[in-house]
């Protein structure tokens, strides 16, 4: 079986994909970054006219997002003596400056610093700079060497680097990647399987799409190490029904892969075999949580499971299953190219890595931004963001998603970590941060969390589905000045029950947006009340 | 092969889904995208095919937001209300629309010619505001641009 060194098969592969690439030397790189927001502000138009008028100086590149939605549609061209031009909020009108630049020659100019400069890319390394569509650009920039180095050593060995980097699950509860597949790998049961949630579902949490589409290659590759370390042969990516150009992305590099030889039978000469099968999920927020996305799976409700036993031991068809986020699988490659030690280096004392922030609402940079742990707010929404826009006044920021909870701007220094950031209900949870300005309220967004989270609760646990439709009818009360102090109480109340009888992660944190509302802004919250 | 009947739909269907349960959403999203939503006998012989009782089937559809049980008018507008594209002015595109439509959302106009609907999160934060014309997204979008796709969608 594994006679032949991974990283002796893997070189030959890369010296091949090199040998490719210099087909293209001596000519004009241009790429077009095309994701889903992109699409939907002309993206795909200026693709395909691209496409059609590109002279033979040329080559065309389909990337994903460089994580700067506000630049969106955007292409970057670099000419063969490499300088620089990139092109914002292309569309059909500038697009014939492009061509035409091409043509003239071009002037080097600096990329986006203050958007990018904030930044550290792990995960999202490469991503709007190189195909997506093609392996061959993914491998001549150090893709599957991670790979590569994982099948030169022993499963045990792979969970132990792991391990040493300190990595936790990007999904949102920080659960140590290293300890959920030594409990994979200690069960002796077959088949097991992978799950990639890539769901997402979570409001204002778009950072998994950008994933697929920018770096689908790299979610694979984690997905193939994380498969060798904990014993499984089969793997599923789990991508939402309306992420289209997602699933698309992954399909095909599926398909490359397979045709590679780096995934399917007998990855790189090891003996070491992976199948890899794409679902579609059906929608919600729900299906996010672990247990609930095996049941949709299996064609059941979305509804949560019981746990003990977890998914490691009886998941998918009662059968051993590792659950993934992609953001944790795409930090795997880095940590197995370069070294615990070297991951570790980023991020803070408790906590290693970077994390992917998708940021929005009131700012005049959105988009998909990733900074090492520990990284303030404030760094995020003004030095990264650029703060709101000049006549608006930042009033608080809402933290985590639709179960976390609202900061106010007395708290912008408050750095970012795994988990609770504070005891007031507000977590950093898949990473979302929304700039709220003058333009709304605190109640008015803390009602529409609210009214989130009783819309989505499945209804399984009684008190979740009894309790979050009354928080929204206090939280009404409250607004529309028939509210009294015993609804402040009710509400409190509301949010330690639900969070304290709930099966999953939508009930335990349905209260946070309403303490921490409680907490840090009692007055607005309570304004109307009599 | 049709899937306009019980009977065609079944051949369609055993040429296509094994029959798992595990099948039941992927059979199902089949059947939206072939009626642009789930007809109650389509459920049904979704049961037949994978041996799921149909109120099974019914009760497993209406928990998932993306599938739909009732018919949506002929031209479908879904306007985000997530918080980043209602500050940025979703909220005032979908109260446009509910004025001039006359219609809630969820609601389809008397005609059947549009269903207004609204939509926590589009998952494109950073282009808001967003808005779904016929399950095309836009970003960025304006009042003007939405009564354009409207104006357009009459002729059609």
């Amino acid at each position: 079986m594994t006679t032949k060194d991974p990283r002796e098969a893997f070189e030959r592969l890369r010296a091949r994909a090199e040998g490719r690439a210099d087909r293209n030397e001596g000519k004009t790189r241009v790429v077009v970054q095309l994701d889903h927001s992109s699409f939907a502000v002309g993206g795909g138009d200026v693709a395909s006219a691209l496409t059609e008028s590109l002279p033979d100086s040329a080559y065309l590149v389909i990337a994903g997002s460089d994580g700067a939605s506000f630049q969106a549609p955007k292409v970057v061209i670099t000419t063969p003596d490499g300088a620089v031009k990139s092109f914002r909020n292309v569309d059909a009108r500038s697009f014939a400056g492009i061509v035409s630049e091409i043509g003239d020659g071009i002037e080097g100019t600096e990329e986006d610093e203050v958007f990018f400069q904030h930044q550290r890319r792990v995960a999202l390394d490469k991503a709007g700079a190189i195909s997506s569509t093609d392996i061959g650009e993914y491998v001549t920039h150090g893709g599957y060497s991670g790979l590569a180095r994982a099948l030169a050593l022993s499963p045990e060995a792979v969970i132990e680097e792991v391990k040493a980097s300190g990595l936790r699950g990007r999904g949102g509860a920080y659960f140590p990647a290293a300890v959920k597949w030594e409990g994979a790998r200690r069960v002796d049961k077959s088949p097991k399987y992978l799950v990639v949630n890539a769901e997402e579902g979570e409001p204002g949490i778009f950072k998994d799409r950008h994933l697929m589409e920018g770096v689908p290659y790299r979610i694979l590759e984690g997905m193939t190490i994380a498969a060798y370390a904990t014993g499984v042969d089969k793997a599923f990516l789990y991508i939402n029904a309306e992420a289209e150009l997602s699933a698309q992305r992954m399909q095909n590099a599926v398909d490359q892969t397979l045709g590679g030889g780096l995934l399917g039978g007998n990855i790189l000469g090891t003996g070491f075999s992976l199948d890899v099968e794409i679902r579609r999920g059906a929608g919600g927020y729900v299906c996010g949580e672990e247990t609930t996305l095996l049941n949709t799976m299996e064609g059941y409700r979305r509804e949560p499971r019981l746990r003990p036993p977890f998914p490691t031991e009886s998941g998918l068809w009662a059968k051993p299953t590792v659950i993934n986020n992609p953001e944790t699988l795409c930090s795997v490659p880095f940590i197995l190219a370069n070294g615990a030690g070297e991951f570790k280096s980023i991020g803070s004392e408790e906590a290693s890595g970077t994390k992917i922030v998708s940021l929005s609402g009131s700012v005049q940079r959105a988009g998909v931004v990733e900074v090492p742990m520990g990284t303030t707010l404030r760094q995020i929404v003004h030095d990264i963001g650029g703060g709101v826009p000049g006549d608006r006044e930042l009033i608080g920021l809402a933290v985590g998603g639709p179960s976390s909870g609202v900061f106010p701007p007395s708290m912008l220094d408050t750095p970012i970590a795994p988990g609770q950031l504070h005891d007031s209900g507000v977590m950093l949870g898949a990473g979302g941060v929304i700039a709220l300005d003058d333009r709304t309220s605190i109640p008015a967004v803390v009602r529409s969390l609210a009214a989130y989270n009783a819309d989505e609760s499945c209804g399984k646990c009684t008190p979740c589905r009894e309790g979050t439709p009354r928080m929204v009818d206090a939280l009404d009360r409250l607004m529309e000045g028939r509210g009294s102090a015993g609804d402040i109480e009710e509400l409190l109340q509301l949010a330690d029950v639900v969070g304290a009888a709930s099966l999953c992660g939508l009930g335990q944190a349905a209260g946070g947006p309403i303490t921490s509302a409680l907490h840090f802004f009692k007055e607005e919250m309570t304004a109307q009340a009599r | 092969m049709t899937t306009a009947d019980q009977k065609g739909l079944r051949a369609v269907l055993r040429e296509k889904f094994p029959r798992e349960h595990g099948q039941l959403l992927p059979a199902l999203h089949f059947i939206q995208h072939e009626f642009r939503y789930l007809p109650d006998w389509a459920m049904e012989v979704v049961g037949w095919h994978l041996g799921i009782p149909a109120s099974e089937v019914y009760g497993a559809a209406t928990s998932y937001t993306e599938l739909l049980t009732v018919e949506p008018g002929r031209h479908e507008v879904r306007v985000c209300t997530g918080i980043s594209c209602s500050i940025n002015g979703g909220k005032r595109l979908l109260e446009g629309l509910q004025s001039s439509l006359g219609i809630g959302p969820g609601e389809t106009t008397p005609d059947g010619r549009i269903t207004l609907s609204e939509t926590a999160c589009a998952f494109m934060c950073g282009v808001a505001p967003t808005v779904s014309l016929d399950h095309e997204w836009h970003g960025r979008a304006t009042v003007e641009s939405v009564n354009l796709f409207l104006r357009d969608s009459d002729e059609a």
